[in-house]
């Protein structure tokens, strides 16, 4: 009898409080709370957008997490975020078994091969040698096959530490993928992903995060790393070297906004309506080979159509206004061409 | 045996304890059930480890979908969690003895609270701040010192690490089965003529054997289990044995850390089985290690009654 009264009150209180919320949601669809989580690259963005967006959309509540490009893709398709952050595309075999989740580039980024080689700059580099570099069948600094991609350049008779991604990442993802398209051998065999099987090197290095390769690197000397471009800065002045990388068109480039808008630009005129495509290997004579769009992976059907109305703004938002170079410059991002703009706006449009 | 409520609560809350085990126990073994099927034994005795390739069709293997190319095989991870672990105890244990010893018998009364305090505050540092010291201090040390090729990450800078962590674990459980000696005992052996070190060695160390295996147990199971520490310093060495002390290695727990994230991005789901196969096996190793433990410890006292 005691327990029955109990929970009649419990009841009561609880309609009081859904009572007392209701009225407040009804009136203000912007106070949608939202949460981003996912790709560690994109969250140093997230962060500078969410705080611009909210100083001129008051009422704006968005959480955003870093805690990978996996996770943000299997929390949005649970349901779990409104937004999932990756810089990976989702594959055909998700998306066959989620049909209902969109691709949305947000912005263009790009990733450098940095190397810790003292004394030597100016390193030219390509897919076929890093391949052989990465699978341990060039083992020394002076092998034959650097040698004769840069020549005049004295390099050291020394054992090569490659260093890889150790947790799932989106740049170990765009890194094989460069690796894949350029040499056959890599791409029948190792293939790509956000987590490969590295081959047995003796002495190879794995390492957590973009910050952790940069510290592996520069407590390595004749180490060699891929490193997000957000890095770029920490790592020039940790005293990495950059190489220029061997493109389609067989020029040796370093990563510029010239040579990653070139490859952006390539890709833009045949990126499909669903957006899932690759920038690695770009043609064109200056686009770098290592670029690649940034996603949100959303739900096309959000749980209520003022969450869906929140998300189409914030995100219509970030690839117009947040795509100005007072946001992208702090990460050394470039924004999308407005053709991407154009196909992303179609498909921020499809979220109901 | 009446049930009266206050007894039923009590055994309601003592039976939640066992039946959260049992619970992870079963739900490991239900959803690691295809991956069980798919790896066989392979699984322990294989060095390569790999996802297979994620963006590619799914392949059916005995009935059961995986990604192309997929191959789970954890020896090298098994291997790098028992080395990693051996290694910080034989580091541990004698530091810890020494420091027990130290704070029960040579320092004057006044300061034990103190120092003792301090070592157990070592124990409630976060692992990650331990992560953080070995990249700043201690990898920089092994690269310039110790390593032949100039490398700081692996195998002993995991150890060292992990050593660290678990001494004070070890230390405090001894200084307090120390400090419960009697002072007959103590005192007795005094009276014969023993030495101070003879007192310590013959008298008191024998009576808390039991507490000490029990102590090493305890920091053993973290050391197996420890997770981010081990991340930062390891080297994250895959598809290949360690070689040596400076071979970059991966424990059990580390690696299912790195690689949750991508298994989540596997359509047939698999990758993440695979992963709560080897938190399984890192499971059953603890288990091991404990139940060896508790061997160990009634096996020593028996000795100890025959004589």
């Amino acid at each position: 009898m005691k327990m029955m009264s109990f929970l009649r009150a419990g009841a009561a209180a609880l309609a009081i409080t859904a009572m007392a919320g209701l009225p407040a949601a009804q009136a203000d669809t912007t106070a949608v709370p939202l949460i981003e989580s996912g790709s560690s690259l994109l969250y140093p963005l997230f962060n500078i957008w969410v705080a611009a967006y909210g100083a001129t959309h008051p009422g704006a509540d968005i959480t955003t997490t870093s805690t990978g490009s996996g996770a943000g893709i299997a929390q949005a398709i649970k349901g779990l975020v409104n937004i999932g952050a990756s810089d990976a595309y989702m594959s055909d075999a998700m998306m066959k078994k989620n049909p209902g989740m969109l691709n949305i580039p947000l912005a263009i980024s790009s990733q450098a091969v940095n190397y810790n080689l003292p004394g030597v700059t100016g390193l030219k580099l390509s897919g076929p040698i890093l391949a052989g570099i990465y699978s341990g069948k060039i083992t020394k600094w002076n092998d034959p096959a650097i040698a004769q991609a840069n020549p005049g350049v004295s390099l050291p008779d020394h054992v090569i530490i490659p260093i890889h991604r150790l947790d799932g990442s989106g740049d170990t993802f765009i890194f094989t993928q460069y690796l894949s398209e350029s040499d056959p051998q890599w791409g029948s065999t190792i293939k790509y992903g956000t987590a490969v099987s590295w081959p047995a090197v003796s002495g190879a290095l794995g390492a957590k995060g973009n910050s952790g390769m940069l510290a592996a690197a520069k407590a390595n000397p004749y180490s060699i790393a891929y490193i997000g471009i957000s890095f770029a800065s920490q790592a020039a002045e940790a005293g990495l070297g950059q190489a220029a990388l061997l493109n389609k068109a067989g020029n040796y480039l370093l990563p510029t906004p010239e040579t990653i808008g070139a490859a952006a630009q390539s890709v833009a005129d045949h990126t499909p309506p669903d957006e899932r495509i690759s920038m690695i290997f770009a043609d064109g004579p200056q686009s770098y080979p290592i670029v690649n769009y940034e996603y949100a992976i959303v739900n096309s059907h959000q749980p209520a159509a003022a969450i869906a109305a929140a998300v189409r703004d914030f995100l219509t938002w970030a690839i117009t206004e947040g795509n100005s170079p007072q946001y992208l410059n702090k990460v050394h991002f470039l924004p999308l061409p407005s053709a991407v703009v154009e196909l992303s706006k179609a498909q921020i449009a499809k979220i109901q | 045996m009446t049930l009266r409520p206050f007894r039923l609560a009590v055994l309601g809350l003592s039976l939640l304890i066992p039946a959260a085990l049992c619970a992870v126990v079963l739900f490991l073994i239900l959803y690691s059930g295809p991956a069980m099927i798919f790896n066989g034994l392979h699984f322990l005795t294989q060095v390569n480890w790999n996802l297979g390739d994620l963006y590619d069709d799914p392949v059916v293997v005995r009935g059961i979908q995986v990604p192309a190319g997929a191959n789970y095989g954890i020896l090298v991870f098994v291997v790098g969690t028992l080395a990693s672990s051996a290694i910080a105890i034989l580091i541990a244990v004698p530091l810890a003895m020494g420091a027990a010893i130290f704070l029960a018998e040579i320092i004057p009364p006044r300061i034990r609270p103190v120092l003792s305090m301090l070592v157990e505050l070592i124990a409630v540092v976060p692992s990650v701040v331990f992560g953080l010291w070995g990249i700043a201090v201690l990898i920089p040390f092994i690269g310039s010192h110790l390593s032949p090729d100039g490398n700081g990450y692996g195998l002993l800078a995991a150890s060292i690490v992990l050593a660290l962590m678990i001494t004070p674990i070890i230390a405090s459980t001894l200084l307090d089965a120390l400090m419960q000696v009697p002072r007959e005992n103590r005192e007795s052996a005094f009276a014969l003529g023993a030495t101070h070190f003879e007192v310590v060695g013959k008298v008191m160390l024998p009576m808390v054997r039991p507490t000490l295996i029990g102590g090493i147990v305890l920091a053993l199971g973290r050391a197996l289990g420890e997770t981010m520490a081990v991340l930062m310093v390891s080297g994250g060495g895959v598809n290949i044995l360690p070689t040596s002390l400076f071979s970059p290695i991966s424990t059990i727990a580390s690696f299912v850390a790195g690689q949750l994230d991508s298994a989540e991005a596997d359509p047939t789901n698999m990758s993440v089985r695979a992963l709560a196969e080897i938190a399984l096996v890192l499971f059953i190793i603890t288990l091991l290690v404990n139940a060896a433990a508790k061997l160990l410890t009634s096996g020593a006292l028996h000795v100890r009654k025959r004589a």
